[in-house]
């Protein structure tokens, strides 16, 4: 960083957009912070994009709205944007650019890291195999989370996806330890009733004291979207990596944040890439996704949900595209399911945990577990082209075994997809729950699943029905008890 | 218990009607018998009694039928009612089992989130009064560091900052401003770096600034400025040391 410390530059060239140009610059660095006073005295931040021949370009986080080519000032600061970090931040509410935005003061920091975060050493990295129960069952089942993972939800417009991560959020945890479990969740460019949705969901659930929010309202600077995901994960590294807490961070919705991204593109006149993105879209995403993991020799781990809507449920679209290509997997919400009115409406057919393998199975979670889920795919697949047959042909022309897979597709969707928005299952529930569908089949359909595991959970028509009376009982005896 | 004694009474019941009939029988042929417009000769008398004889079976046989129909009947209906009953008492244990979950959830819901709101609110507190403490040793060390400007290495102090001051706005012509107090001591330092820098021209400002201490170097033309004002220093270095004031006023150093 160049010795600027406190020169302060009068001389505004130009102001464009969400840029300002400074004249006139003797000492400036890429990245550099820069403080701006409007004319009527108001402070904005701002950071360097880029320097030479005498010149500086000015990204102003706060927007360009109210500064004039006279009268303002810019002091740059001689040190990139940091962000100030302790334990404190814990039950924090702070805006996109890491301001405290609960009336409270700025947390006492233990230390001050750069909010561009330090590049993981790959040599250094811990493949993740550790589960998170998230009390999901469509996700602990079927596309299970494992810790240091990044795992997206495409979503479209008006879909629960901020639901869905709320209830991850208050309901994940780490199954069998003691260990510490954090969530940071960052809001970009959200509405304000969800903003409060997801506060009052955390603060309801008891979650908010192992949280930490930050908040980029859709009423707020679009240039500061820029630097919420990268200040949100500056604090997850933080207690991941120094406190050695598990943290999942929350990141909602990217799809502002790219657009963010496309305005100041567009305004230094960048050649622009597929939908006016600039061509270091993947790059820029990358650098985000790729701050999630876990490193040897610490305790930590950073767990990544980042949440997109595509814009016309289009997922060819640059952003779940290219972010398709970045993260391990993806869980997709359909439309269909959501007009069907069951939540969460996942499409499992179109979703996929590329690190579930690893994290479950004997000693994890249960030696079924990944057989159930294969069968469950399997089971799901052929129901659906079973359905689109019964739009054809209708249902009596069904053969039996099809009528068997239409109602198994039916018993998934409403037993095992379906969900309270505050119910939090177990594993075993989770499974009970897929062993009850996938006994409605014929033993001989369950191709995918280890007989000896057949034998000890798969249940016949009368043991189905005597299910519940020994549940009954069950919970009666222990109630007793 | 109960269900044999219903069965016993209803089995002689059937055995009193039975015998009923056949006393009725009897009685309708001997009035036949007596009465002098309808003779009936002696051998009609054997076979209306043979005929008799034929209906008692007939009607025994009926009523053992409809007794073992009756019976069983009874029985399907007692153990329909037993497995009425034992569904009912799943379906109640069911339903009960489930206002006590959600009860439960409910009162582990509203503990957890009075626990964690009055947690939260405790440390939110501590956090306030902690802040207010450290901004008084802030507001008590200007008022010192205003004091301390009048001592000696405050002179050697004004110099360095000139110096990075030119340095750093790149430019000859400078304008310095500082408080009226330092006016003086400026004009001395200024001196001495010109005696050393005979190539620049450096002007204090007339203007009025309400600094701690330290200087302001400004370009004339007005376009560049280097702050090195004490206000501005202890501005720079507040964060820093804030978790040391922290720490000192929680005890822990």
């Amino acid at each position: 960083m160049s010795d600027s410390i406190n020169i302060e530059y009068t001389k505004i060239a130009e102001i464009k957009g969400p840029l300002m140009i400074v004249d006139g610059i003797t000492q400036a660095s890429f990245d550099e912070l820069v403080e701006i006073e409007t004319p009527d005295g108001e402070k904005r931040l701002g950071r360097v994009l880029e320097v030479g021949h005498g010149k500086a370009i000015v990204q102003v986080f706060e927007g360009t709205t109210g500064l004039a080519i006279v009268g303002t000032k810019a002091k740059f600061i001689g040190k990139t944007m940091q962000m100030p970090v302790s334990p404190e931040v814990l039950g924090r509410v702070f805006d996109g650019l890491g301001r405290p935005n609960d009336g409270l003061p700025e947390p006492i920091a233990d230390k001050f890291l750069d909010v561009n975060g330090e590049p993981m050493n790959p040599e250094q990295r811990e493949y993740p195999t550790s589960f998170i129960q998230t009390g999901v069952s469509v996700i602990d089942g079927m596309l299970t989370l494992v810790r240091g993972q990044k795992l997206p939800i495409f979503s479209g417009s008006g879909m629960p996806h901020n639901i869905l991560a709320a209830q991850i959020a208050r309901q994940a945890s780490v199954v069998g330890t003691k260990e510490d479990f954090a969530v940071v969740f960052a809001a970009i460019g959200v509405q304000y009733s969800e903003a409060q949705y997801f506060k009052r969901s955390l603060e309801e659930s008891g979650a908010l004291r192992r949280s930490v929010l930050f908040l980029n309202l859709a009423d707020d600077p679009a240039i500061e979207r820029i630097i919420t995901p990268r200040v949100a994960l500056t604090v997850a590294e933080y207690l991941a990596f120094d406190l050695g807490m598990h943290v999942l961070a929350i990141l909602t919705d990217m799809t502002n944040y790219s657009e963010a991204l496309r305005e100041i593109s567009a305004a230094r006149e960048e050649v622009p890439g597929r939908k006016g993105y600039p061509g270091y879209l993947y790059t820029d995403l990358a650098n985000i996704y790729e701050r999630a993991g876990r490193l040897k020799g610490k305790n930590g781990s950073v767990t990544q949900v980042p949440i997109l809507s595509m814009p016309a449920d289009d997922i060819t679209h640059p952003i779940p595209d290219l972010t398709g290509y970045i993260t391990e997997g993806q869980m997709v919400l359909g439309r269909d399911l959501f007009r069907k009115g069951i939540y969460p409406s996942v499409n499992v057919l179109m979703s996929l945990s590329r690190l579930m393998k690893d994290g479950i199975g004997e000693g994890k979670t249960r030696s079924d577990h990944s057989e159930v889920a294969n069968q469950l795919y399997d089971a799901y697949s052929r129901s659906q082209e079973v359905r689109a047959l019964a739009e054809i042909v209708g249902r009596a022309g069904l053969t039996g075994i099809d009528l068997k897979y239409l109602d198994t597709g039916d018993m998934f969707e409403n037993n095992f997809l379906k969900q309270n928005l505050d119910e939090n299952r177990s594993l075993e529930e989770t499974l009970s729950r897929a062993w009850e569908i996938l006994s409605a089949l014929p033993e001989s359909e369950l191709t995918k699943i280890k007989d000896k595991h057949i034998k000890q959970y798969y249940r016949h028509q009368n043991q189905q029905q005597s299910t519940n009376v020994g549940v009954a009982a069950a919970v009666s005896s222990s109630n007793a008890t | 218990m109960d269900h044999l004694l219903v069965r016993h009474a209803e089995e002689n019941n059937k055995l009193y009607e039975k015998t009923e009939l056949i006393s009725y029988l009897f009685g309708l042929y001997f009035i036949l018998y007596l009465t002098p417009k309808v003779k009936i000769p002696f051998y009609r008398t054997f076979v209306v009694m043979s005929s008799i004889v034929t209906l008692e079976q007939t009607i025994d046989k009926v009523l053992s039928e409809s007794q073992i129909e009756f019976v069983n009947k009874i029985d399907s209906a007692y153990n329909e009612s037993l497995n009425n009953l034992e569904s009912s008492r799943s379906n109640i244990l069911q339903e009960y089992s489930k206002i006590i979950n959600n009860a439960q959830k409910q009162s582990e819901s509203i503990k957890r989130q009075i626990i964690g709101a009055s947690k939260i609110s405790a440390r939110n507190k501590q956090l306030l009064l902690l802040e207010s403490a450290v901004n008084n040793v802030f507001v008590k060390s200007k008022e010192k560091l205003y004091v301390l400007g009048k001592e000696k290495g405050y002179e050697s102090m004004l110099y360095r900052t000139l110096e990075e001051g030119v340095s750093a706005i790149q430019t000859r012509d400078i304008i310095i401003e500082c408080n009226k107090n330092d006016k003086n001591l400026i004009t001395k330092i200024i001196n001495d770096f010109i005696k050393k820098n005979i190539n620049y021209k450096i002007a204090v400002s007339d203007g009025f600034f309400d600094f701690i201490g330290g200087i302001r170097v400004r370009s004339s033309d007005g376009l560049m400025s280097y702050d090195g004002t004490m206000d501005s220093k202890l501005e720079r270095v507040k964060p820093i040391i804030r978790k040391n004031i922290a720490q000192i006023l929680r005890g822990e150093e």
